[in-house]
């Protein structure tokens, strides 16, 4: 059965994976909003930017992020005069290369559904007294929820599966980096292949059922609403 | 009272010019009952409703009663900063006004009765119940449906109950009835005649059938511009007007109502001083009616036709003619103090050799009662 090291390994990545889901959600909504509104100039090259992570060799970020994090870069040395120990190999350091890491997984579905809104329930909506704000938390946020539950699970099923940053930047700490990818490899480098097998497999089951959900249910009842 | 004085200036991006073309609107309305704003498309008759709703930015000013809705100067240049000319917008949301889109609008993830309660939620003291509209409109048994399974009439008929929910100062409809069955307008125009009692309304139409029946004031928009305000029987009489193309393919009359034949289905009326019979299948409700008679359906003739099915048989005179792009002739018949046009081929006109002053005969062969 599953030995204690990997239920360490377990948690922390449900820590990590919630925690930057959680960042995600407050972060993402807004951008995607304005990725998908604005007539700005700025507005491809920021996407660009988001959008990254997707095709980049996640060994490249990790490889600028270890950069970025060391003390005698500019982030590194902010983040060392009110901390006592380093960006790089820290829990904390895991969360910002995750956020950035899984931007565009929870911003792209966002988006897609903020475009395919129809501009005229915000109007709606303002006629029926609704004001900036309350009209998207009242009205749109509910009229998109199943988009919203889908790039969180996106964003989230997506940080579980991190690998090639985890291992640039965070190294191998147990409870602190060690998270399952990181786990895995360990074991089928020590030949240890039944607890290879056992981690695969729920690492397998949980990110099919997601997807079944995904595409079964919440990607076809948003799209009800939106084409309606 | 609204009174209005805004300019909406539209970018016009073709593949060779950038220009801009400036719509500027310009009235005063009196609120009480239907206002009906009336217009070819692509008039500016929708840009002028949501200039005045706060849905598109423009310049200008616009008052409500005693509100202010829009104070801001033309241009952004001389947009000055001293309090005297501080600009001023009241948001939507703050003007409280009913709006019911050409299309219903209902949003789609939640059912009929929650739509519904979006709008009670945002209003203080409703005038209405959703029950009681529910009944009045009939959706009472749909009130637990998705929207989604509605059809468009049922659809718009809770959009019109979530606009009234809202408890407007006033209510703006854009063309509410242009996709509609029969059936649901039947419903609806004495329904919203009704309302109009209580709360002013601005109603956007292409139908002159509306027009007539709901409103007492129009506003003609044409080309960007308020072309004129004032009765819709009398507008649609000034040849000066661009209503006049309207008013070419028939005129509306005023008909003193005599007595109702039931046995036939027939009115005997009274225009101006002469018999007119037009077929109705009840009473009418009111002495005076309304009849519309269309210019096609007018033959001219030097004597009265004797022999004939026909019933209506008005002695007039030729005041005018024109003739129009398929050489057809447009005549002009005066029977006493009202008009009507008749379209006539080129052939007939030549062979009864008709001039100004002609004494004719117009027989009509149909009417249809407006209200």
């Amino acid at each position: 059965m599953l030995s204690a090291g990997d239920y360490q390994a377990i948690w922390l990545t449900l820590k990590l994976a919630g925690l930057t889901t959680i960042l995600l959600m407050i972060m993402a909504p807004p951008l995607a909003w304005w990725l998908a509104r604005s007539k700005a100039k700025l507005r491809p090259l920021i996407e660009s930017l988001v959008a990254l992570p997707l095709i980049l060799p996640p060994t490249v970020l990790g490889f600028y992020l270890l950069i970025a994090f060391s003390p005698e870069h500019f982030l590194g040395q902010w983040w060392l005069s009110f901390n006592e120990t380093s960006l790089a190999f820290s829990f904390t350091g895991l969360v910002i290369a995750s956020v950035i890491y899984s931007l565009p997984f929870v911003v792209q579905p966002l988006q897609s559904a903020f475009v395919h809104l129809d501009k005229t329930y915000l109007e709606v909506s303002s006629t029926l007294g609704y004001g900036k704000y309350e009209r998207l938390y009242k009205i749109i946020f509910p009229m998109l929820l199943p988009s919203f539950i889908i790039a969180g699970a996106l964003g989230f099923a997506h940080t579980i599966g991190e690998f090639g940053v985890v291992l640039m930047i965070g190294g191998n700490i147990p409870g602190e980096t060690q998270v399952l990818s990181i786990l895995l490899f360990d074991h089928v480098e020590s030949l240890q292949y039944s607890s290879a097998h056992q981690l695969s497999f729920i690492l397998l089951v949980f990110s099919m059922s997601l997807l079944v959900v995904i595409y079964g249910f919440l990607q076809k009842r948003q799209q009800r609403v939106l084409n309606a | 009272m609204l009174k209005f004085d805004i300019q909406k200036t539209f970018k016009i991006n073709s593949a060779t010019t950038h220009k801009s073309r400036t719509l500027h609107f310009k009235g005063e309305l009196n609120l009480s009952g239907v206002c009906a704003i009336f217009g070819d498309s692509g008039a500016g008759k929708t840009t002028l409703l949501r200039c005045l709703i706060g849905l598109e930015q423009c310049t200008g000013q616009i008052h409500f009663q005693q509100q202010i809705w829009l104070n801001q100067p033309e241009s952004n240049n001389v947009r000055s900063k001293s309090a005297v000319h501080k600009p001023l917008l009241v948001a939507v949301e703050k003007r409280n006004i009913g709006v019911v889109f050409q299309e219903p609008r209902l949003f789609p993830h939640l059912n009929v009765q929650q739509n519904l309660q979006l709008a009670v939620n945002k209003s203080e003291n409703s005038t209405f119940t959703i029950q009681e509209l529910a009944e009045k409109l009939g959706f009472k048994e749909l009130l637990n449906h998705q929207t989604t399974q509605l059809s468009g009439g049922q659809k718009q008929r809770i959009a019109i109950a979530r606009a009234l929910l809202t408890n407007p100062q006033l209510l703006v409809m854009d063309e509410p009835l242009s996709s509609l069955d029969a059936s649901s307008k039947q419903l609806l125009l004495p329904f919203i005649k009704q309302i109009s009692e209580r709360i002013p309304i601005l109603y956007i139409t292409h139908s002159e059938h509306e027009l007539f029946y709901l409103s007492k004031q129009m506003v003609l928009v044409n080309n960007g511009q308020i072309e004129a305000i004032g009765e819709p029987q009398q507008l649609f009489l000034d040849s000066e007007l661009s209503l006049i193309k309207f008013a070419h393919q028939g005129l509306i009359l005023n008909v003193l109502v005599k007595k109702f034949d039931s046995d036939e289905g027939l009115i005997k009326g009274c225009l101006d001083g002469q018999t007119l019979f037009i077929s109705a299948d009840q009473a009418p409700l009111t002495t005076q009616i309304q009849v519309k008679i269309n210019s096609r359906d007018v033959i001219v003739a030097l004597k009265p036709i004797v022999g004939s099915s026909l019933l209506n048989c008005i002695a007039a005179q030729v005041i005018d003619f024109s003739q129009d792009q398929q050489k057809a002739v447009i005549l002009t018949l005066k029977i006493n103090s009202q008009f009507i046009y008749a379209y006539i081929t080129l052939r007939s006109f030549n062979k009864l050799n008709l001039a100004i002053g002609s004494n004719v005969f117009a027989h009509v062969k149909t009417m249809s009662i407006i209200n």
